[in-house]
């Protein structure tokens, strides 16, 4: 039994979003970022980000695929999830997940496809038997790789980027209107909600493809462009900048206005989420990476190589941490608090072996990355890269991405 | 399923024309294609034995609680523990005891009062103190219904807020959204449950089982087109309260007697 | 547009898996669904039929325990229905017959619930401190040896 301080209603006691519900945004936030970072290549022409636009927008897609799955896991009936899809109830937020996941899966599926039609049709033209019947069906059983295909593909892209980039950011920013819009809820009622998500949302992305970018060239034994991490940590410092400030202004705004709810919730800031807000989510998670970013930024001329890719893993972590903490003191400390708002409950300690437990949230994770070293497998991430079977050729290929 | 009185409708009515969604519209469209083919046999559905059938557009239900009344026994809780088979440690209704002094308020709530309330010490002198019942508001402008995403929540045209078990997929958002605690996930169906004002009485003429056994009358059902209806009375001409009135949510139970301290 | 060709294509596979997944869906949704609004209509009646109603009130039980309740209606419990102290009529009789005894408690807590003396209550509401009010040990039974619990008094 959780204990209260305080007076709670008596339903209220239990938190009914769980780990998987703090995993769910986590994860589409995942999706956004990653594709903001592609679409900082495709879209908006930032050459900085080319060697990285094919691994984002892969990572988009793999962590696109297990985005359901925390919110399946969640329900009470997860049988019934496809009743979101037939009779959606459109006054509802929730509702709009249906329509957003399917529209912006199929916007990815048919990029992809784009930016990997080349590869699809050469690796069909390489293999036998099943294989080929595979990549030739992928392919659409078209062989069309002339010039002028391809520059038709170019431009498919460059207008599903265009799309798919308001897309990714509904997908992530009704997850904020699903919290900001509870007016029962101060702790989510602000309209500032939606938008801090998705600006953490680019944050998580560009973090996890820091990280995801100098993984990968490790692995290939290349040298990480150093352009293209100046680049994303010049970036990353300014969404982090952005989330920050907002982040604080919302405190700050409830702090000075002194309504009504701002007595449980400072009491739950300073009790309650102490080390999760407080400690991870704006010291550890947001001074730190703050300064060590802002070195790589204002002193990129002096750094030695070696030095700025430290600093910038070490930020990235940082900042995975820091999103996972705002996700977490957003959903499961808004439940924390009793709409009597009177009463706080102990906090919520998620089981290790439940269906929305601790384990199932790594699974969560680690799935994604599984998927991504597929994708890899079946349509090479490097361009110019070889035919899956064939060798690497990795002297020629060097850097990560052509 | 038995045979029972149902609502009838004067012809399979269209959706409520507020719904002016286009999405929606079109949606129901594509999906009530079917329905439209088989649209006589739905309306049979409905309907009831002619001359039995319950119209719901005869009612507009009310609930009325007189906190100045309330001794805190837990009769209600109890009624409507075993009207309903709420599950252990969740709550359709409940009590809440407040004890105010100048310098300080305590509020509390023992298993939503089932057993009674116990004597409370508390650290400040209290100048006065009184029970409060709570249960769902069934409000007009529910944010409870808004945020359903599959259209389990809704409202009936008698102004009984409901919940159907079967197309709930137990998301819980409701649960969130609604900001006087009314609602829980039960434990056992694994979907959103509450207060339903005792359809099931309601429909036949009773009263709920909450106002049915309070000895005091400090729970009133009424009917608000029912012109003789002394529930109605009392809300039309006495100074009456709601909780949370600044959400707007236009709760249909109403409070005479509410003190500043109440949530 | 002959380089266009795979386009048109991929084109055509999202018309028609959008398509199918249209029809799908309206084979999908519920009969009642959206006859009155955005719900399942059918479920008014269920709701109205979920369960038979297990709470009669005094007036129920009347009918033959008429000595009882014809002291309750003259005593100081008129408005305490039977049913508070005793349970709901369903346990007692169903469909017309007697399907098992009224359970009876004759514990203190049961009266304390209504009359011991806590904040909260009305002040002329009748309620006692327990302790002062009783001699001796507060054992089951022991409120019933002065107080008929269908008509105490006053």
């Amino acid at each position: 039994m959780p204990e209260i301080t305080g007076f709670a209603f008596p339903n209220d006691i239990h938190v009914h979003w769980s780990l998987m519900i703090v995993m769910y945004p986590y994860i589409t936030g995942f999706v956004a970022g990653a594709f903001i970072v592609t679409s900082l290549y495709h879209v908006f022409g930032r050459p900085e980000f080319k060697p990285v636009a094919r691994l984002a927008m892969a990572t988009s897609f793999c962590f696109m695929a297990v985005a359901t799955f925390p919110l399946n896991l969640h329900l009470g009936h997860p049988e019934r999830g496809w009743y979101v899809l037939v009779t959606p109830h459109f006054t509802s937020a929730m509702a709009g997940f249906g329509l957003l996941y399917n529209s912006y899966l199929a916007v990815m599926a048919l990029e992809v496809w784009f930016v990997w039609r080349r590869e699809i049709i050469e690796a069909a033209r390489r293999s036998r038997g099943l294989r080929r019947a595979l990549y030739a069906a992928l392919a659409l059983w078209t062989y069309d790789t002339s010039p002028e295909a391809l520059e038709i593909d170019h431009r498919a892209v460059k207008v599903l980027a265009a799309i798919g980039l308001p897309l990714a950011c509904m997908l992530h920013g009704y997850v904020g209107f699903i919290f900001g819009a509870v007016k029962a809820n101060p702790w989510w009622s602000t309209p500032l909600m939606p938008v801090i998500f998705l600006l953490s949302a680019a944050v998580s992305g560009i973090a996890l493809l820091t990280l995801l970018y100098q993984g990968v060239s490790k692995l290939r034994r290349a040298r990480p462009e150093p352009g293209c991490v100046s680049g994303m940590a010049r970036w990353l410092w300014f969404f982090l900048i952005l989330t920050i400030t907002l982040e604080l202004l919302e405190i700050l705004m409830l702090a000075y206005e002194k309504s009504e709810p701002w007595h449980i919730i400072s009491e739950l800031l300073t009790t309650r989420l102490e080390f999760s807000f407080i400690t991870m989510q704006m010291i550890i998670g947001g001074l730190i990476p703050l300064i060590l970013l802002g070195i790589v930024v204002m002193m990129d001329r002096y750094l030695h190589e070696r030095v700025r890719n430290t600093l910038c893993v070490a930020s990235a972590l940082l900042l995975l941490l820091q999103v996972f903490s705002m996700r977490w003191n957003v959903v499961i400390g808004g439940q924390l608090l009793s709409k009597s708002l009177r009463g706080l409950r102990s906090p919520y300690v998620p089981e290790l072996f439940d269906r929305e437990g601790i384990l199932v949230a790594i699974a969560l994770i680690i799935v994604p990355f599984v998927l991504l070293w597929l994708f890899d497998r079946i349509l090479p991430i490097d361009e110019g890269g070889p035919a899956p079977e064939g060798p690497r050729r990795e002297a020629e290929t060097g850097v990560a991405g052509a | 399923m038995p045979e029972s009185p149902s609502p009838t409708p004067a012809a399979p009515a269209p959706e409520d024309p507020a719904r002016r969604d286009f999405l929606e519209q079109a949606l129901r469209l594509a999906g009530g294609a079917f329905v439209f083919f088989c649209g006589g046999t739905a309306a049979e559905a409905v309907s009831g034995a002619a001359g039995e059938a319950y119209n719901w557009d005869e009612h507009r239900y009310a609930y009325l609680i007189d906190t100045e009344k309330c001794i805190g026994c837990g009769s209600c809780v109890r009624a409507c523990r075993a009207e309903n088979d709420v599950p252990d440690g969740f709550f359709r209704t409940w009590i809440e005891r407040y004890v105010v002094g100048p310098e300080g308020s305590h509020v509390d709530s023992p298993a939503g009062g089932l057993e009674g309330f116990p004597p409370v010490q508390t650290a400040f002198t209290p100048t006065k103190s009184f029970f409060v019942p709570k249960i769902c508001n069934h409000c007009k402008e529910t944010p409870c219904i808004q945020v359903c995403p599959v259209g389990a929540s809704y409202r009936t045209r008698d102004g009984v807020v409901l919940v159907d078990g079967q197309r709930c997929i137990g998301c819980g958002y409701c649960v969130q959204a609604c900001p006087y605690g009314s609602r829980f996930l039960s434990p056992r169906t694994h979907t959103a449950e509450k207060c339903t004002w005792c359809y099931h009485r309601i429909t036949k003429g009773l009263r709920p089982a909450c106002v049915e056994v309070c000895p005091t009358g400090t729970r009133q059902f009424g009917d608000m087109k029912r012109d003789d209806d002394p529930v109605r009375r009392q809300i039309e001409r006495e100074r009456v309260a709601i909780l949370q009135p600044h959400l707007l949510t236009e709760p249909q139970c109403f409070y005479l007697h509410l003190d500043k301290e109440v949530r | 547009m002959e380089h266009a060709r795979h386009v048109f294509r991929a084109a055509l596979v999202l018309v028609v898996a959008v398509a199918a997944v249209m029809l799908g869906r309206g084979l999908l949704v519920p009969r009642s669904y959206g006859i009155y609004g955005p719900y399942r209509a059918d479920n008014v009646g269920e709701q109205m039929a979920v369960r038979e109603p297990r709470h009669a009130g005094p007036a129920a039980c009347a009918a033959c325990h008429e000595k009882q309740a014809t002291a309750r209606t003259a005593g100081g419990h008129r408005t305490v229905s039977c049913e508070i102290c005793h349970a709901p009529l369903s346990a007692h009789v169903r469909a017309g017959a007697v399907v098992a005894r009224m359970p009876v408690d004759p514990s203190v807590a049961l009266c304390a619930r209504c009359h011991r003396r806590i904040a909260g209550r009305p002040e002329k509401f009748p309620q006692v401190v327990l302790e002062q009010h009783v001699e001796g040990a507060l054992e089951s039974g022991v409120c019933l040896g002065c107080h008929d619990p269908h008509s105490p008094k006053p």
